[in-house]
């Protein structure tokens, strides 16, 4: 019986395919629009998330910003003090940065002079293309060497071959560094960037670039088998104990990337929901053809229920007329949506995320509908008299 | 007397039309028997209609008892009327009703899936309906493709598919040409003579005649 129905609803549908074109419209705008919301939303998402975890996860950077009150507290030391209190951090390494002119003979450029500590590339993952990085006896006898990052090399040495000469880099006098080590390019991410960054040892530069004691901030790298949020979280419940959540910040990539998943999962289902309004306004368009179809086949109706066709037989005749035009048009709905979504996100350049569940869900609330607003034309049909049906003209 | 197949005891069938009681049918007794060919006449108005619903199982009596092949009709909600319809009654109409968007063996083939049987068996039995009737090369043909004469074979085989207890035309000549009335009346005739029931509802005289009995309808009475 049902595909019975099913053949009789698309033979209903090919014998009126203006009308059913122009009655499925809206169901097939709402389910489009639901489709390529939910997508363009997963897509964003992605991307975002993308641009987030670029530098890594698993990396964390703690920034004291408290007055002189807790400046003491934010030493050299306080690396290890936070990597033996929060179990799930591999490695704390403090950092120092202050912009300075580098100079090589006629070339000098602004770049970014930062203080870190021997193991600072190997544990950001940060390679070295010329050269070597320096040592931590370098770090130990306070050596005045320095890693270039790739563009700064470039414009201090535009024909290339920069380790093992010497470079001055100025603060309050000019003082020379041997370079150990060019840097390969690295992407930043959102809170680290490598490029333009001069690198010299920790104690090289808190002893002979700039005389300070308290450290600039930290970066904490997560174990690979711990969730970097978890682990965020500790540090973060650590640090508010021990000083309060007024005198540092803390950047967690893993912690932003679930905020944005929260951020575009709320706006693309609210985006959604207004969508879905339009599902509802092609449900009227629905029931307003099917009321249309039950009335021109009224002698059809009595005809069958001549023949032996039971109420609940004609009911389920047109409930299911219903459902297969709704299908057709959430079908078709969701190959627009998709459409849609592809263009969109190729002019973009974001790349795709196809969302399954946006199609089950669009699929399943278009039929929905159809049973919704189907129900009643078919119990209309299905309580036509059969006599009146019959002489109906 | 033979087993009365249709059994009607003072049927009244009233219906109220505005501030009137409209008596179509005022106090009929009849019965047919198995196997009979009959015609109910009457003038347009004569309540003929209103018998033809009530055999039909289309209408319940406002009083009285119809029995249909020994089943009474009365107080039957429109789940019960439809499934009698189903078994006992085979509907035969004047505009022959076929559905249009399907072929003819399809049209033939529905009754069957009203009553439940399986798609194979559907698809056999109407092919013998069919070439009962003598539209095998026509059974692929919808509707529209087929003339007058042979639409209402179609129906004839769809009204005999199910093997009712009764065949029940309405008028089943008033739309063909006189030589195509005959031809059908015959395959009514031959259909009788296999044994199977025919009711044939007419104002056309000599159409009733040429039934075996003939019962009569005026005002709503049976005519003596």
């Amino acid at each position: 019986m049902f595909w019975e129905n099913v053949k009789l609803a698309l033979g209903a549908m090919k014998s009126n395919k203006m009308r059913t074109i122009l009655s499925l419209l809206g169901i097939v705008i709402g389910v489009a629009s639901v489709v390529a919301i939910l997508t363009l939303g997963a897509s964003v998402n992605a991307s975002i998330k993308g641009s987030i975890s670029a530098g890594g996860l698993e990396l964390v950077t703690i920034y004291p910003t408290g007055t002189s009150k807790y400046a003491s507290t934010f030493n050299e030391a306080f690396a290890e003090t936070l990597k033996g209190e929060v179990s799930a951090i591999q490695e704390v390494m403090p950092v120092n940065s202050h912009n300075a002119l580098i100079r090589n003979g006629q070339n000098s450029t602004n770049g970014n002079i930062s203080g870190v500590q021997s193991s600072f590339a190997q544990v950001l993952g940060y390679e070295v293309e010329q050269g070597s990085f320096f040592s931590m006896e370098d770090n130990i006898s306070k050596h005045q060497v320095v890693a270039l990052g790739s563009e700064l090399a470039k414009e201090l040495f535009p024909e290339g071959d920069a380790v093992g000469k010497y470079v001055s880099i100025f603060r309050n006098q000019a003082k020379s560094y041997l370079v150990v080590a060019v840097m390969e390019s690295k992407d930043a991410s959102l809170n680290l960037s490598y490029n333009y960054g001069a690198y010299i040892p920790y104690n090289t530069y808190t002893s002979r670039f700039m005389s300070v004691s308290s450290v600039g901030s930290y970066i904490a790298k997560i174990k690979s088998d711990q969730d970097p949020i978890a682990a965020s979280k500790a540090i973060t419940s650590y640090l508010d104990d021990l000083i309060g959540s007024d005198n540092y910040s803390l950047f967690s990539p893993a912690t932003l990337s679930e905020m944005a998943d929260q951020i575009t999962g709320t706006f693309s289902t609210f985006l959604a929901a207004i969508a879905a309004i339009s599902l509802l306004v092609g449900g009227i368009g629905i029931m307003n053809i099917m009321l249309v179809s039950v009335t021109e086949r009224t002698r059809e109706i009595g005809v069958r229920k001549a023949i032996g066709a039971s109420p609940s037989i004609i009911m389920g005749q047109f409930i299911t007329e219903a459902v297969v035009l709704t299908f057709v048009g959430g079908v078709i709905g969701i190959t627009l949506g998709t459409l849609i979504s592809y263009l969109v996100t190729s002019a973009m350049g974001w790349g795709m995320s196809i969302s399954v569940s946006s199609y089950l869900l669009s699929a399943g609330f278009s039929m929905a509908i159809g049973l919704f607003f189907g129900w009643y034309p078919a119990r209309k049909a299905s309580r036509l008299d059969p006599i009146d049906a019959l002489n109906y003209e | 007397m033979a087993i009365s197949v249709i059994s009607l005891r003072d049927v009244r069938r009233y219906y109220i039309v505005g501030d009137f009681i409209v008596r179509a049918l005022d106090g009929v007794s009849v019965d047919i028997g198995k196997g009979d060919f009959t015609a109910i006449m009457g003038p347009s108005g004569s309540g003929k209609s209103t018998m033809m619903n009530l055999i039909g199982c289309l209408d319940t009596p406002t009083s009285g008892k119809v029995f249909i092949d020994g089943e009474d009709t009365a107080g039957l909600e429109e789940d019960d009327l439809a499934f009698l319809r189903s078994r006992k009654i085979g509907f035969v109409f004047q505009q022959f009703n076929l559905l249009g968007r399907i072929s003819a063996l399809e049209n033939v083939m529905t009754p069957l899936l009203y009553a439940g049987v399986g798609p194979r068996e559907r698809r056999l039995r109407a092919k013998d309906a069919l070439e009962r009737v003598g539209l095998k090369d026509r059974m692929m043909h919808r509707p529209n493709e087929l003339s007058g004469g042979q639409k209402q074979r179609v129906a004839i085989a769809r009204a005999i598919v199910n093997n009712p207890s009764i065949l029940l035309a309405d008028e089943p000549t008033g739309a063909l040409d006189t030589k195509t009335g005959e031809q059908i009346m015959e395959l009514f005739s031959d259909l009788n003579k296999e044994g199977r029931t025919v009711v044939l509802v007419t104002h056309n005289v000599e159409i009733g005649m040429a039934c075996q009995q003939q019962i009569r309808i005026r005002d709503g009475k049976v005519e003596a």
